[in-house]
């Protein structure tokens, strides 16, 4: 398909949706967190009796991406008033249809968090949870369905591709890109235009574009939604990227935890290469690209890309020393850009819109915004995005909604197993990169978990070391061997066995694996201990000497 | 290739910028210890004793994966350096078994060398005392599993140099181990071509010929390299 039939086929099928009888757009939450809780089931149910109903002219049916709010689903959206109900079931679906859509009268008792909210809101944008967020990644998640490229089409889909094509030269785009200041939203927070302009200038007439969709971090699920709730927006960012640095040849790879996110993905690839939007001559340009799914089979390891790159070779997944950097020698030993699903994700409105744009919103070290999968001891967990530099304290009390059970807050897990803990005292923290590092933890992938009075930062620091002491590869010895010393070395800590010796040796550990680890895996996997050890360190001396008193306390909370 | 300096302990070496740290660093006699290096092989960077300071770097970098490059400035023997090698090599003697005593590579074990040369009087770490298992179902070798420090040399040299592919690594983390084929007996592996390449690469005592006793193993790790550069001329040729 060249430029000209793309864009008339696109004023086709907007044409059509114009023409369309239907004044209720109907949208089930078809996230993971919703699916568990039996949404799939909800989505037959609603659809079979539009249909009972004969009301199939009016009312369609929309399976959707994650909406938000995981703990409250399933969740119903009224894509045109802007509704959302919770807890939806295979019964009070029927009462939802018939008094929301037909009688056209708002059931309060079961609108999003009217159990907790005196004033539960109507139109769900006017709730503090979604008022401070701002979706760019997540623009189209809970919205349309993943699974149809015009609906995405429809949302100005593949706008950004026909614009990077035929109006830009790559080095414009990357101009773009670094514009915008976007940073690697896999952790790291390397400037992502560099890193597509190291590729750019590997002269190389084979170069590969990844896409490292192995998002591990225990209760981490942004990479998922993203790719479940809104495939299409990050295909798009990866064959720009592609585009951008000169590869014909890509690879997403996805951990194979994640079969719902694999499907959509894998339907998406099917119905761009449909369209010509990938493939041969892509929109009518001399533009080559195509893309496929690689599994990963479990291992952490294979989200440090490195050992990603070994693990698509058909290699054993563990990591190389760098220098040379992947852009250099990566796949197959050529130059090859490797970025999170996150980063792809946030391509697409970037071009739309301009890297000005983009650059204009958060602090001025880390610009955009950030995906957080906010779990734990709050009242509204689930998928926010918010802008770069917004504090801790507005995520959990005002989107969070505050502690559960009025409940203290003690602490806020940033990066997973390869992250620290904050305390109360720096709930003013603003969530970027360079603050959260300041304090002994890092921005990672977006996991963040909140934790109350009742958790033990000791078993934290444990937990997440036997984390790492599992999902280390085995390759360098300070990783294999360090991990496992002070994994037991906390275990006898957590059982009040430990003296002040063995949190000596703890301390010098740390410090050896962080620092002489082969990668990000070894060199992180201290950074729990150490920022508990910083922020929460009575917590250790009081198990190694453990006073009548404070047994006694433990035994009356426990 | 053109001339380039680098700084090695404070001292100006004119080299190539083909050559790695590690390379720089043996060719002048200055010692930086190795375990999972063996000239002629690929490098791994795996057991982090070559680790060295890197002016402008902020990580410690493996000298035997980290080419040199003009004006880079190198430290190999800081206090930092000293005591993370120390610990490596404690970290090494705590994994498995390792018996000097009793074992067949005594008096000629680069690992017991390794202590030495990092001054280690006792571990401070607990001896983790993994059930490892000994192999003895090849009729020429044995494979001792608790004096394996998982440097790779055996795995590498069978499919660099042997073309064979017997060894590999399987599991995770302290559960790593190395196999045969796709982890069955020695003695029933369809690709080991029995050259004994692997017990010339080990460092330790955990490949040995069958036969000998305590402190009676003779290894030349040498012939790998001698083997690697006949066979260049041959190609020459």
């Amino acid at each position: 398909m060249n430029r000209l039939d793309f864009h008339t086929k696109i004023a086709a099928l907007q044409q059509l949706d114009k023409t369309k009888t239907v004044q209720h757009r109907i949208g089930i939450c078809c996230g993971a967190g919703c699916i568990s809780s039996g949404s799939e089931e909800i989505l037959k149910k609603l659809e079979s009796e539009v249909q009972q109903r004969g009301l199939s002219e009016k009312v369609e049916v929309i399976p959707t991406g994650c909406m938000g709010p995981c703990n409250h689903g399933p969740l119903l959206k009224h894509l045109d008033q802007h509704t959302i109900y919770q807890k939806v079931n295979c019964t009070n679906i029927t009462s939802i249809l018939q008094q929301h859509v037909i009688e056209q009268t708002l059931i309060e008792d079961q609108l999003l968090f009217s159990d907790s909210r005196t004033n539960a809101h109507a139109d769900y944008r006017a709730d503090p949870f979604f008022k401070k967020q701002c979706k760019i990644a997540l623009r189209n998640c809970g919205k349309i369905n993943p699974e149809s490229i015009e609906a995405y089409l429809l949302q100005d889909g593949y706008k950004a591709l026909d614009k990077a094509l035929f109006e830009y030269t790559p080095e414009e785009i990357i101009g773009e890109i670094k514009h915008s200041r976007l940073r690697g939203r896999g952790g790291a927070g390397y400037p992502t235009g560099i890193k597509w302009e190291t590729v750019y200038k590997y002269v190389n007439n084979e170069k590969y574009v990844i896409c490292n969709g192995d998002e591990g971090d225990p209760g981490a699920f942004m990479d998922r939604s993203i790719l479940e709730g809104d495939p299409f927006s990050v295909l798009e960012g990866i064959t720009i990227a592609a585009y951008a640095v000169g590869a014909s040849k890509g690879y997403a790879y996805i951990r194979g935890e994640y079969p719902l996110a694999i499907k959509r993905f894998e339907s998406a690839l099917k119905q761009a290469r449909k369209w010509g939007l990938l493939g041969n001559q892509i929109l009518g340009s001399s533009f080559h690209f195509d893309l496929e799914v690689r599994i990963g089979a479990g291992a952490f390891v294979c989200g440090e890309e490195t050992a990603l790159i070994a693990s698509i070779e058909g290699k054993r997944g563990t990591p190389k020393p760098r220098p040379p950097f992947p852009a250099q020698s990566g796949l197959w030993g050529k130059p090859t850009l490797i970025n999170n699903v996150e980063t792809f994700a946030a391509i697409v409105p970037i071009v739309l819109k301009g890297g000005e744009w983009y650059s204009e919103i958060g602090t001025a070290k880390s610009a955009g915004t950030k995906v957080f999968a906010l779990a734990g001891k709050v009242n509204y967990a689930g998928l926010i995005e918010v802008p770069m530099g917004t504090s801790l304290r507005e995520i959990v009390f005002e989107i969070g909604g505050g502690m559960q059970n009025q409940a203290s807050f003690k602490a806020a897990q940033t990066g997973g197993p390869s992250g620290g803990c904050i305390p109360i005292e720096f709930l003013d923290v603003k969530m970027d990169y360079e603050s959260l590092l300041s304090l002994g933890s890092i921005m990672g992938s977006g996991g963040l978990i909140i934790m109350d009075e009742h958790s033990d930062m000791v078993d934290v620091a444990r937990f997440f070391m036997e984390f790492c002491m599992d999902e280390s590869c085995g390759k360098c010895v300070p990783c294999r061997v360090g991990t496992k010393m002070m994994h037991d070395l906390l275990q006898k800590i957590c059982i009040n066995k430990g003296t002040n010796k063995d949190l000596e040796r703890l301390e010098e550990l740390a410090l050896y694996v962080k620092e002489t680890s082969l990668c990000g895996l070894g060199a992180s996997a201290p950074n729990p201990l150490l920022s508990t050890l910083r922020h929460f360190r009575s917590e250790y001396e009081t198990r190694i000497h453990p006073s009548q008193d404070t047994v006694q306390d433990k035994n009356q909370s426990g | 290739m053109n001339t380039i300096h680098v700084n090695i302990n404070n001292i100006e070496i004119p080299t190539t910028a083909d050559k790695t740290i590690l390379d720089v660093c043996r060719e002048h006699k200055i010692d930086i210890p190795t375990m999972c290096h063996l000239k002629g092989l690929s490098d791994v960077g795996a057991c982090r004793l070559c680790i060295v300071e890197i002016e402008g770097m902020n990580k410690l970098q493996s000298a035997c994966t980290t080419k040199v490059a003009d004006h880079m400035i190198i430290q190999t023997n800081t206090d930092r350096i000293k005591k993370y090698r120390r610990i490596t090599t404690e970290l090494f003697f705590a994994e498995r078994n390792h018996v000097c005593s009793v074992c067949v590579a005594n008096g000629k074990c680069e690992l017991q060398n390794l202590g030495y040369q990092v001054e280690m009087d006792h571990v401070r770490y607990p001896f983790l005392f993994p059930q490892c298992e000994v192999d003895t179902s090849h009729p020429w070798y044995v494979m001792d599993h608790n004096r394996c420090i998982m440097c790779t040399r055996c795995v590498r040299v069978c499919q660099e140099v042997e073309g064979a592919h017997n060894w590999d690594v399987m599991n995770r983390g302290h559960a790593v181990r190395i196999i045969s084929d796709f982890n069955t007996p020695w003695g029933e592996s369809t690709t080991c071509t029995s050259c004994g390449k692997c017990l010339h690469a080990c460092p330790t005592g955990a490949i040995w010929p069958k036969a000998i006793v305590q402190g009676q193993l003779e290894k030349k790790p040498e012939i790998i390299e001698e083997l690697i550069e006949k066979r260049k001329m041959h190609d020459g040729f």
